[in-house]
Formats: C-alpha cells, structure tokens, sequence
C-alpha cells in the first residue's frame, strides 16, 4: 500500500516538474532517415550512426519540483564521437510540432558543420559560450536559409527558457548573456560566471561531450562469435529501451582490458562546478544529490566486458574447430593490404591469406530435400537467362522475315520508296557475357541456430547447392567461395568451385564440408576475390557477396576500422570494373550497408530460411537487363 | 547519329585539367581515347569543344542495347530493283576522316566489340565483311568513346581486353568556383543565385553512393538556373530540377528538400 501511494506521488511530482509538451513531440525515430540525409548533405561525416543521446547531468541549478521529483539533474544534448552522431531520442520543448522538428534539423546542421578553425573549440564554460556562437555563425553563413528557422527557434526558447525560474543576480546575468548570444551570436565573447554552471542551451553543441578513451581496445557489441553460444541471437536485446547515462571507459591500470570503469561526465568537466557544489555546506541542493545516491546515479562504476575474459577465451580456444586431414593448401602467405582510416593509410601487405580446399576424394550428391527446389529454380533460371527469341526486322539474320518481306512488296507495287526494308529474322539468345564470383561468410557467428533444425550455415550450405544448381545450365561462368579469419594473418579462403571446374560431385561433396570458421575479415576476403574474379575476361563480373554481419576480427578489426576497410575494398573493386552486391541477414543491415556498398549495393533478407530459395531469384535479376 | 561538320564556333568547355592538351597528343598520336565520368559532367561538351578546335567532323552515336555491328558499319539498302551499300557512321569516319564518338559505348551489343578492336590497335583497320572491303583508318580518323562507371543499374561494364586499348580520361564535377562560372555563362544567371546553386548541388553529391546512386550534374544545375533565370520560384525550380531527377523516394525527396530550405529559406 504504502509503495503504491508512492509510486502515485512519484508520478505526480514527475509530471509537474517535466515542463515539456507530450503531444507534440518527435522522437528521433520519426525523423532520423531523413534527418540522417540532411546531415550528410550538409557535409556531415558519411559512416556515423545516428543514435539516441545518453542522457549528461548539467549540475545546473534545479527548482525545487525538479529536486523533489529527483528529475532535471540530467539532459540529452547531442554530440559526436568517431562512429556515432548522438541526438535526443525524442524533442517536446515546445508546443509547436513544427518547432520540435525545427530543432532537430538544427541541431543536424550544428553537428554537420566543421569549424573553419578547430581550436576554437576550447573547453570550459567560457569556450563553450565563445564556441556556440561562433559555430552558430558559420553555419547560418553557410546555409543562410536556416536564418528564418533558427530566429523562429530562438524566439520560442528564449519564452520558454525562464518561464517558472528564480535567479538571483548572477544567474540573472548571465542568463541575459546567454539571451543576447543565441539572438545575436557573436556579440558577447564571455559570460559572467556564477556559483551554478548555467542551464544547458539545447540550441547549442554540448559543452563538453563524453570522450571514448582507447577506441582500439573497445568493443562496440559483445562479440557473440567469441561466446560461441549456439542459440538464435536477439536483435531486440541491442535496441532495448535504454538511456544510459554518460559513461567512459577507462582502461585498468595494469593495461589490462578485462574490467572497465565507467565515469559519468559532468556536463562542464568535474573541477569547474562539482567543486562549487560541495564546498557549499548550506546547499541543499548538494544534500539533495547525495541523497540521490542510488547505484544508477553513482559516478563510478566498474563493468566487466563480455567478451575477453578469460572465461571466454579459453572458452574460445577450445571451440578452435581441429584443422581436417583433407584440407588441400592451394595458395598460402598472400599477402594483401588493409586501409587504415584513422591514419588514413593502406597498410602493405598487412594481411595473409591462405587459400585452402577440400578433398574427400568422394563425390556428393544433392541432398534429397533440395532436389524439387532445384528443378524448378533450373528451370526458371533458363528460362530468364538463355530465353531464345525471334528478333524479327533484323537487317541481317538466318531466316526470312516473311511478314516484312510481304509488307515490303505491298508498298513497293503501290508505288511508295521504302528506305530501308529490314527483311529478315534472326534466333538470338539475350546476350549474355558474365562471370559471378560467389563470396560467402563463414565466420562462427553462422553457428547460430535459425530454428530446432537449421543453423544458419546449414542455410548458407542450402544456397550454395540451389545457387550452383541454378547456374549450372544459363551458361554464365561461376565460381564459390567461402572465408573466415582469425587475425589479420589468418584469412582462410575456402575454395568450393572455381571458374574453370564444372559443377559436379568433388564440387558437391566440397559443399557438403562447409563449416562456420572463426571471424569476418571482410576486406581483405573481398581483396582476394575481386583479384580472382578480375582475370575473368567477360563483358560483365559480379561480385556477390553472402553474409549475416559486420565485418568483425580480434584485432582492432570492428566498427569503423573495419567497415571502412570494406568499403574500401569495394570500392578497388568497382574501380576495377567489377560489379558488387551484397546479400545479407543481418536485420540490422541497414545501418552500415549503404556506406560500404552504396544504396542500391545491397538487400537484406530478413527471413534467412527464405535465402536459399531468394538467392538464384536475386542473381537472375541483378543479372537481366529490365529492358 | 548526328554529325557536326566543321563550324566556326567552338563551343565553351572550360577545363577541368590537362585533357585539352592530352587530347591533342592522343589524336596526334592516332590513339582512341576513352571518357569516364559521372552523367552530365562535360564529356559530350568536351568532345564538342575538341573536334571543333582540332577541325574535324564529329559522328556521334548514342548507343544502346539494340545497336548492332551494322548500325556503326553500314547496310545494303534495297533500292528500286537494286541494292545499294550505305556506310553507316563508323565507316564514313574511318573513309574521310574525323572523330567518331561512341556515346555510353557499353550499351551497344557484343558484336560492336569485332569492329571496334582491329580499329584500336595498331593496325587501325576496319573490314567490311559485307563488301570484302577492308578499311585503314586515316591519320586524321580518331575513335573516341564514352562511359559512365557509376551507372550500376544495367550491370554493364567494359571487357577488360577493349578498355585496354584506349588512353582514359577521367571526368568529375568542376571545382565550385569553376561550376559557377560555367553555370552563370551557360544561362546567364546572377553570380550570387549560381553560387548558391552550385554549393547546393555539392551537398548533394556529399549523399553519392551513400544515399543517392548518383549525385546532381551540372547539366542539372543548368536546366535549374535556366528555370530560375526565366522566372520560375527558385525553390520549386529546385524541386523540380534538382530534387526529383536524383530520386523517386518520397521521404528522400523530403530530405532533400530540407536542404533546399537550407539555402533557400523557408
Ligand atoms: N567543363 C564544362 N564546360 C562547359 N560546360 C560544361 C562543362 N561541364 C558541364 N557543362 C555543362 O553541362 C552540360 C552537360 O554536359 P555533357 O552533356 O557534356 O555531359 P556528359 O558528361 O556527356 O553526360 P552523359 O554521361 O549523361 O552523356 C553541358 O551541356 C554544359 O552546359
Ligand atoms: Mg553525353
């Protein structure tokens, strides 16, 4: 009973001291494709995620409902790290939807903008006030069509801004100071300072956004490869609703990377406002946040990384699959390159691959639940790919086109000139030039179980039988190929078909064989092919590559690193003539696709039991002119 | 097939590079050239622009999927009673001399590739199966052929045995002060409205690959300044010719619209 009136004042208090409008709010959800554009175009960085912002606590002063209800200490501002843009999961400071929206795209644009003079962005209150309105300018002289919707923003917030607040003169003051600033910026170079940091300006870029200490030793997801758990991986578990509040990662001083501190950020740094805060006796406000001091709300927190600790690397070790006896090397120590976009350098002969095959000796057959896919998908292949057809009218051809012919001498009997009778007909294939070079992803994270009967390897193994089945009679030239790595110097190239071998029984039984490998060191994989593929003297070369996630590797080979390096590789690719698609089914896809292969260079299936089945139909269209 | 015999006005090409002059040694040097570049990005103009510098006739054709052999070779034509052989573009290049433009070259049938190799090594012949004839190519005859690598859609690209035989030339959108003036001088629209218009287009050529296949042409920026110039709204000019030819997706247009409005105002 008692917990239950509780939970009602809760919500009252919350409710009275939330001053924000509910109905007309947008979320970041609503906006953030379009948004996403906007700030590419507006020359924001192409690789960066959008995401919900963390909320930062603003050790600004709070009223008294804010303190009571124990909300308003924390605020979502927006900001940028390497691989992500951090803007509020939903906007409500004003009535006006538009107005929400207004703010959004402004901050977009703030965030988009490189200053012309970097080191003008100085640390501090005082150079977060001098630097807002110093990129508040460039950006309006960049984009002076914003000018009428940042007046508009300005003038509703500044309503806004003091409604329901006391200050005293100082506050006062400086609030008058941060008045003058968003309405003429560039017009005051310093604010007056008082015992309180000022409340944030939402118009502005967040004053002291959190920094990621040693990317090189961060995982951005737990890996679930190194778990090398065998059930179906939940992609809800990544969106869950969850703000978390700033955090920091700090490395263990032993350089050990096995637990790691969390540090919430203040929003102007620790020594400029905590200070003042605690020394402050007669605060209550200070009373009040210790009070507050629940284990969410603790500034320290130390948290152990999934992945990396010892548990999981023997875990790891063991799940190491024992090199088989028929494995036939066919090429090893190939050494390729690997981009490093950080120091923007490709890095020579960084990476080894080996490139293996194997030999049963035995020849296989298709698996008898394949077999009434595979015939109808023959069939229909043939049918969209060597369809024969009278093209009739034809200046030159085997046959007379009797019609024509007659029709010609219908016209010249009555008298007219015909300038160019096209007379005969000529049985043609729809031309067809062209070698796919079949990529697939072998990395352990296809261990994954789909369902009761099928891993998801079991679904890759499916469409490699029903895509080689497919093929087998368009007469197109096709190899396969499978890989996974383990570091950068173990990329294993698995070869099933090549161009030159026929689709028979070896390559059957080869098929067979498959099993998830380690990692997905996607560039230097798609290096390799492209040079294999690239010998292929056809007037088209695809490039198809067959995967269920981000390019990922132990070293240092994951999020950006790793994206960019493929994007990188892709592009070589294109640059070489050849064509590339990517299928993958990975939901989450959509995040990092367009950038590595282009909007149009990729479909997700999001069923990954229907693949076997797509992936002819896919080839078939990639591959037939629409015309 | 159009043909352009020798005018006295050169058409405007401001350059990008070095490709006037690389041009020159390449036609002196009686070897084909190949133009890659994004859809409107001057290569059209440039040929233009050379062939009447260099005084010589232009043939150009467009290909497409249904261009065969005959089409650049030639025919018979039946007459009254008699059958009479007709060059077609090619072969009058290759007979009298001049510059013969293969425009998106890939798009023409396989069988094109036949005549077009024997014309681009050094034996510079062009034979007439038809007629027994066997053509050698003129100093003054140049084969020149165009293509645009990032247009996926067909699938298509060039066999690496016939794009290696071609010295390649790459074109990209000009430099933004340079695609002002070429915009005002094009349409004779303000400098002010040209530079806006041109830091447009820029942003969105930053959504290339990414968000878009291809990025707004200047060819684009000049239909929008002639609507403007002509007193069309310049926000609507801009939707209707920079925004909507770059996508059929409503809630791209809308974005892209949000950076119209970012110049415009709105
Ligand atoms: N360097 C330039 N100098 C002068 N005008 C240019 C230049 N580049 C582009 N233009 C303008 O852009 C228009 C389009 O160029 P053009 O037709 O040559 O493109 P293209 O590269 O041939 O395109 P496509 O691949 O679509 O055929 C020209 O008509 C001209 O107005
Ligand atoms: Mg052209």
């Amino acid at each position: 009973m008692e917990e239950h009136v509780g939970q009602i004042w809760d919500k009252l208090v919350t409710r009275l001291s939330d001053r924000s409008y509910k109905d007309s709010a947008v979320t970041l959800l609503d906006v953030s494709k379009p948004l996403g554009i906007f700030f590419r175009a507006l020359g924001g960085d192409n690789a960066l995620r959008i995401v919900e912002s963390t909320a930062t606590q603003h050790f600004a002063k709070r009223n008294w409902k804010h303190r009571v209800a124990g909300t308003g200490k924390y605020v979502e501002l927006s900001w940028q790290d390497e691989d992500t843009l951090h803007l509020p999961k939903q906007i409500n400071v004003f009535p006006d939807t538009d107005l929400n929206k207004d703010l959004y795209y402004w901050l977009a644009a703030i965030n988009a903008h490189t200053l012309e003079n970097p080191s003008a962005k100085a640390r501090g209150l005082q150079g977060w006030f001098a630097y807002s309105q110093t990129i508040t300018l460039e950006v309006l002289e960049r984009f002076p069509g914003l000018q009428s919707r940042y007046d508009r923003l300005v003038g509703a917030y500044l309503q806004l801004r003091n409604i329901d607040e006391q200050f005293n003169e100082q506050e006062q003051s400086q609030e008058d100071a941060i008045a003058q600033a968003l309405r003429k910026p560039g017009s005051l170079e310093q604010i007056p300072t008082s015992q309180y940091a000022p409340r944030p300006v939402l118009l502005w870029p967040h004053p002291n956004p959190p920094e990621v200490v040693d990317l090189s030793s961060r995982r951005a997801q737990p890996d679930k490869d190194v778990e090398g758990e065998s059930t179906p991986s939940k992609p809800e578990e990544s969106k869950k609703e969850n703000k978390r509040r700033n955090a920091e990662r700090v490395d263990m001083p032993d350089g050990k990377d096995g637990l790691i501190l969390h540090r919430f950020e203040s929003i102007f740094g620790f020594s400029e406002f905590l200070n003042i805060n605690r020394s402050t006796e007669d605060d209550d406000e200070a009373d009040q946040d210790k009070a507050d001091n629940n284990a969410d709300d603790m500034d320290f927190l130390s948290v152990a990384r999934d992945n990396k600790t010892k548990g999981g690397k023997v875990k790891f070790d063991l799940d190491l699959p024992a090199e088989s006896m028929d494995e036939v090397v066919l090429e090893s120590d190939v050494f390729l390159p690997e981009w490093d976009y950080k120091k923007q350098i490709m890095q020579k002969d960084y990476c080894s691959v080996i490139n293996y095959m194997h030999d049963t000796g035995e020849s296989g057959e298709l698996p008898e639940n394949l077999r009434r896919t595979a015939k109808k998908l023959r069939h229909q292949l043939e049918a969209l790919t060597t369809k024969r057809v009278w093209h009739r009218h034809q200046s030159e051809g085997s046959e007379l086109d009797l019609d024509a012919y007659i029709n010609y001498v219908g016209e010249r009997y009555s008298g007219h000139k015909v300038e160019q009778p096209d007379l005969y007909q000529q049985l043609r294939s729809s031309e067809r030039d062209l070698s796919c070079l079949l990529l697939a992803d072998f990395s352990l994270s296809t261990d994954t179980w789909l369902s009761n009967e099928a891993r998801i390897i079991d679904v890759i193994r499916d469409s490699l039988f029903l895509f080689s089945e497919s093929l087998r009679n368009t007469g197109d030239q096709f190899s396969i190929y499978g890989f996974s790595s383990r570091n950068r110097g173990h990329i294993r190239f698995n070869t099933l078909k090549t161009f030159d071998e026929k689709y028979n029984g070896i390559v059957r039984s080869r098929i067979q064989a498959i099993k998830p490998g380690f990692y997905t060191r996607m560039g230097a994989a798609i290096r390799y092919a492209a040079a294999k593929l690239e010998q292929q003297d056809t007037q088209q070369r695809l490039l198809l590559i067959l995967t269920d996630g981000k390019p990922n590797d132990l070293d240092r080979y994951e999020g950006r690193y790793g994206v960019e390096d493929t994007r990188r590789a892709i592009h070589e690719a294109k640059a070489k003539g050849l064509q590339t698609f990517c299928i993958t089914i990975d939901d989450q896809g959509g995040e990092y696709l367009p950038h590595i292969f282009g909007t149009n260079g990729f479909t997700i299936i999001r069923k990954p039991e229907h693949l076997p089945q797509k992936l002819p139909i896919l080839y078939a269209n990639l591959t037939t002119n629409p015309s | 097939m159009t043909t352009s015999d020798q005018t006295t006005e050169i058409p405007f090409y401001s350059p990008q590079g070095n490709e006037e002059s690389l041009f020159e040694h390449a036609y002196g040097n009686q070897l084909p050239v190949l133009l890659k570049g994004p859809t409107g990005s001057g290569k059209t103009r440039f040929i233009a622009h050379m062939a009447a510098q260099l005084n010589l006739p232009l043939y150009t054709v467009s290909c497409h999927d249904d261009l065969t052999a005959s089409d650049l070779v030639g025919r018979y034509l039946i007459g009254d009673g008699q059958t009479v052989w007709n060059d077609g573009p090619l072969t009058r290049a290759v007979r009298e001399g001049g510059i013969c433009y293969l425009d998106e070259v890939v798009e023409a049938r396989k069988d094109t590739t036949v005549v077009i190799h024997p014309l681009t090594d050094d034996r510079r012949i062009l034979p007439i199966d038809r007629t027994g004839e066997i053509l050698h190519a003129p100093d003054n005859f140049m084969l020149v052929v165009s293509y645009n690598p990032g247009y996926q859609s067909m699938m298509k690209g060039l066999k690496p045995s016939t794009r290696q035989r071609f010295i390649s030339m790459s074109f990209n959108y000009l430099k933004p002060s340079q695609e002002q003036e070429v915009v005002e001088k094009e349409t004779g629209i303000d400098a002010h409205m040209a530079k806006k218009l041109v830091a447009m287009a820029n942003a969105l050529r930053q959504l290339k690959d990414h968000d878009l296949e291809e990025g707004a042409s200047t060819r684009l920026l000049v239909y929008t300044a002639r609507l403007i110039k002509s007193g069309f709204d310049p926000v609507e000019a801009c939707l209707a010719g920079l925004i909507e030819p770059l996508s059929d997706e409503e809630d791209v247009v809308s974005a892209l619209m949000e950076v119209v409005y970012a110049s415009f105002g709105k």
